[in-house]
């Protein structure tokens, strides 16, 4: 990989203006900037360039460039990633997909549509809404986050429980190579012709090519909507509840969890109605037909009550259904009433050893002398740990760094996973052997040299063996600007 | 040491079958060198690398129930059986997931299942021969795919033995993960090209309350198609949409009809009961007869109801196209090969686009040319509709005679690259799937 001199910059740049045209490429340094972290602010690097291609062929034209110079290159999206996937861990370009953002064509009669990657995942919805429809996958980030950002890391949301993440909702993608080839994986069919490759792609964090265009699977809205809010006293409760929920033979669509520690900030910051006093509250969706809605909430209100609960409601309106999603997505920001700066965390358990990991996890917190508040989805076992802490007290970033990878160890020991949504990315390159052997990572690896032989496609992602030149000291915590903006979630 | 020897050493002499016992894994007159039953993971890895040193190429074989479909490889090599490692290793009710070795069959498996109210969403056919590692492999569907999905949507982790030996972990055992590549995508469907399948964890679902199977009679394939529209439109939410043609209506003992539509509905007695009241009110406008109820063993005589309609099938196709030209489709193909003077018969997954078509063994006429002929009609027909379609079963002089998997194009040189850096001496069934891989 090489890396690029002063005197060759404003050459490339030129070449790259004609490929991209003059107002498409960055290289100021306070320009770029900009583009030196995503969500996961911890991390930062540099790129020489960023670029702004429009249309596939030029994102392939920077691509053979690319080759061509042997320098490396990332695509990037709303930047709302929280594994730092997204970086120039290596200098190079960044190749921007927010100029390819349009919905190229909807097919309502077959239930897909064709977009670009740098379309913000809920603007696809609001174009399909008015017939009825949306599309499925929501990460919190959905009114920022586009849809090429969830390809790479196959992302999730709460309403996966019942619809699945991403990649159960791509059938095809347009995808430039990163030898600069454009090639169709999969396509508008439901089945593909030979291997899986759209499959593989998605969850590739950006290592095996770029996404240019990508055929989703929209989806009907359902009939009837019905949200319940269970409330306990013992988060234990809260846990045996979830897997109740699940024996009972029910699949809501969406089942999440919020502790006491979190209950209290979103009480603090918003008033939504969740009670002060309980140790833990679950958010519980069904919908699907209207016909059996009600007796279904029967199961899920006796499920609950058999667990423990100590008062089981559900929403009476919409207006309470909406201020009740709105204290569960809205926490995040609420940590600030308790703490200057928190960092998530995400991983995933078996459902049935929820009581056992989340009270390991607040036993780790409180050993390294820290604070957490616990805001996930529960119906998938996927946790969202949120270590508070004062990045002005020295040391404390450190040991929120060293309690994370404590909290990964016991997800990977009971059976997990070190990433449910957020991915690999820089982040948690080096937790990959707490689940995965040299064997598997060694098979992993030769996937990726069949996409990407050269590497140069998002170098240092994904793989234990970190040679990058990552500024990764403790660094103050910063609010993402579209956390500022109130735009974003991060969870 | 003669490979055989080596075999016998590591499954045990009452595990390599040799001779006449091979008779049942003769592939188009090929005989294989041995067959191997390994008790163990570690067995399969150890034959495997046996085999590999000695150049000969190995056949993963489950229930046996989709070795018909592709290429047969040019030498038979070393048939690979699992059906020894067939047991349900982990259920946990409360995590809605099963861990189950690679060659328990799917009728075991969901009869495990379902003792305790859960079952795995795929309904192939063959469920009493098919293995969970085949059907995984061959990604096998069935009529449920309409609302539950496809192999790719429940296999969550897989153990596969790769060609060098090595026992390679993908996945886990959590229903959601985004830790490292997403292997379990790699596997299914990769007709063991790839590496052997020998453990998954798949996601599972509750037992519903209820389910319904309904069958409304039309007297034309284009109203039928309409039906079908209005019902994807519509609020219902079947878990089966399934279209069949007059041959395969008869194939289920069905009412005589042109077309006939079974739908199926799962859920609360009541949400089965108010979508069958609705369906009836959707079909009507189309020409859809009132819906009656089919008894419940035809569910599993769905899938294969275009196979099982002739005796003896000169060939049969899988079609892929945009579920809203299926009734197209299959017109225009019977259409053809009524044309040529070959009767066929055609059933669909209507509301995913997922057609399967035989063509009838005629005497004199079934020459390999025109069954030939008639196929790359019907593969026309699939890529006008937007799709692609692959011979699934047919003899090989008509295998020899057309393309037997469609062309991937550019994707396919990633396919070829990906079996190069996983199996780059070629050992694991090599020349049978797409583009010669």
């Amino acid at each position: 990989m090489a890396t690029l001199t002063a005197a060759r910059k404003p050459v490339l740049r030129r070449e790259l203006e004609t490929i991209v045209g003059a107002g498409g490429v960055l290289s100021d340094p306070e320009e770029l900037l900009v583009y030196e972290s995503d969500g996961l602010t911890l991390f930062r690097a540099l790129a020489d360039f960023v670029v702004f291609p429009t249309s596939a062929e030029q994102v392939a034209a920077v691509v053979r460039l690319a080759n061509r110079e042997s320098i490396p290159f990332v695509a990037r999206g709303a930047g709302t990633g929280l594994s730092g996937g997204c970086l120039p861990a290596e200098g190079g370009l960044v190749i921007s997909m927010m100029r390819m953002n349009r919905v190229l064509e909807v097919d309502y009669d077959n239930q897909i549509a064709v977009v670009e990657p740098g379309l913000v995942n809920l603007h696809l919805s609001w174009a399909v809404g008015p017939r009825g429809f949306y599309y499925a996958p929501d990460p919190s980030s959905q009114q920022a986050c586009t849809i090429g950002g969830n390809i790479a890391n196959n992302s999730g949301g709460p309403h996966t429980l019942k619809y699945g993440v991403t990649v159960n909702h791509v059938l095809g993608l347009e995808v430039v190579l990163p030898d600069g080839e454009i090639v169709w994986l999969g396509g508008k069919t439901r089945d593909a012709l030979g291997y899986d490759l759209a499959g593989v792609f998605v969850g590739s964090e950006g290592t095996f090519g770029i996404a240019t265009k990508i055929v989703v699977r929209i989806l009907k809205k359902p009939q009837a909507v019905k949200t319940v809010l269970a409330v306990f006293d013992r988060i234990e409760q809260a846990s045996a509840a979830v897997s109740a929920i699940i024996a009972a033979g029910l699949v809501p669509a969406a089942v999440e969890m919020i502790d006491q520690l979190t209950i209290q900030a979103v009480e603090d910051a918003f008033g939504c109605g969740y009670p002060r006093d309980a140790a833990a509250a679950l958010l519980i969706e069904l919908d699907g037909l209207a016909v059996g809605m009600s007796a279904q909430a029967d199961r899920i209100v006796a499920a609950c009550r058999e667990a423990g609960a100590r008062e089981v409601r559900a929403a009476a309106d919409e207006a309470e259904r909406q201020l009740l999603w709105k204290g569960r997505k809205s926490a995040f920001g609420a940590y600030g009433r308790v703490s200057p700066a928190y960092m998530v965390m995400d991983g995933v358990i078996p459902r049935t050893k929820l009581p056992y990991v989340l009270s390991r996890v607040n036993e780790i917190v409180a050993a390294h002398g820290l604070r957490v508040g616990n805001v996930f989805h529960a119906g998938d076992g996927n946790l969202h740990p949120n270590i508070l802490y004062d990045p002005r007290t020295p040391g404390e970033e450190a040991r929120v760094v060293a309690a994370g990878a404590e909290i990964m160890k016991v997800c990977a020991e009971v059976g997990g996973s070190i990433s449910g949504e957020h991915g690999i990315g820089l982040e948690k390159a080096d937790f990959m052997p707490f689940i995965f052997s040299p064997a598997d990572l060694a098979l992993m690896q030769r996937l990726k040299d069949a996409f990407n032989p050269r590497g140069l496609c998002n170098p240092g992602k994904v793989f234990p063996t970190r040679k990058s030149c990552v500024e990764t000291g403790p660094v103050a915590y910063r609010p993402h600007a579209i956390e500022t903006q109130g735009l974003a979630q991060r969870f | 040491m003669p490979l055989l020897d080596k075999l016998r050493a590591i499954v045990g002499p009452a595990h390599v079958l040799a001779g006449v016992e091979l008779s049942p894994f003769v592939i188009e007159g090929r005989t294989p060198e041995a067959a191997v039953l390994p008790g163990s993971v570690d067995e399969v890895a150890a034959v495997i690398v046996q085999a590999a040193e000695a150049g000969v190429p190995v056949v993963p074989w489950g229930g046996g129930s989709a070795i018909g479909v592709g290429v047969p490889a040019a030498r038979a090599g070393l048939v690979l059986l699992l059906t020894r490692l067939d047991a349900l290793v982990e259920h946990e009710p409360g995590d809605l997931t099963a861990t189950a070795q690679a060659g328990i069959t799917l009728a075991a498996l969901q009869a495990a299942l379902r003792a305790r109210g859960q079952w795995l969403s795929l309904d192939p056919p063959d469920v009493a021969r098919a293995t969970l590692g085949g059907v995984l492999a061959a990604n096998a569907s069935g009529p449920r795919r309409h609302l539950y999905g496809t192999a790719r949507d429940v296999l969550i982790g897989v153990t596969v033995v790769t060609a060098d030996g090595s026992v390679v972990r993908g996945g886990g055992k959590v229903v959601k993960n985004v830790a490292g590549y997403d292997l379990p995508k790699l596997f299914v469907g990769s007709f063991g090209t790839l590496g052997v399948i020998v453990e998954a964890t798949v996601k599972l679902r509750p037992v519903p309350d209820e389910e319904r199977l309904v069958a409304t009679r039309f007297e034309r394939l284009t109203d039928a198609g309409a039906a079908v529209r209005a019902l994807l439109a519509s609020d219902l939410i079947p878990n089966a949409v399934e279209l069949l043609d007059a041959t395969s209506t008869a194939a289920l003992g069905l009412p005589p009809a042109t077309a006939t539509l079974a739908v199926g509905f799962d859920g609360l007695g009541d949400q089965v009961d108010w979508q069958v009241a609705e369906l009836a009110s959707l079909v009507a406008p189309c020409g859809g007869a009132k819906p009656v109820a089919l008894p419940p063993p035809t569910w599993e005589r769905l899938a294969s109801a275009a196979r099982d309609a002739f005796g003896a099938p000169a060939a049969m196709m899988t079609l892929s196209v945009l579920p809203a030209v299926v009734a197209d489709t299959m017109e225009q193909g019977a259409e053809a090969s009524r044309q040529r003077g070959l009767a066929s018969a055609w059933c669909a997954h209507a509301g995913v686009g997922h057609l399967t078509a035989t063509l009838r063994a005629e005497g004199a006429r079934q020459d390999p040319a025109s069954v030939a002929a008639v196929l790359e009609v019907w593969r026309a027909a699939a890529r006008a509709g937007g799709g692609h379609a692959s011979v699934t079963w047919a003899p090989l002089p008509v295998k020899s005679a057309l393309r037997v998997w469609d062309d991937a194009g550019a994707a396919g040189r990633l396919m070829q690259r990906i079996k190069a850096q996983l199996d780059p001496s070629n050992v694991l069934n090599p020349g049978r799937f797409v583009g010669g891989i």
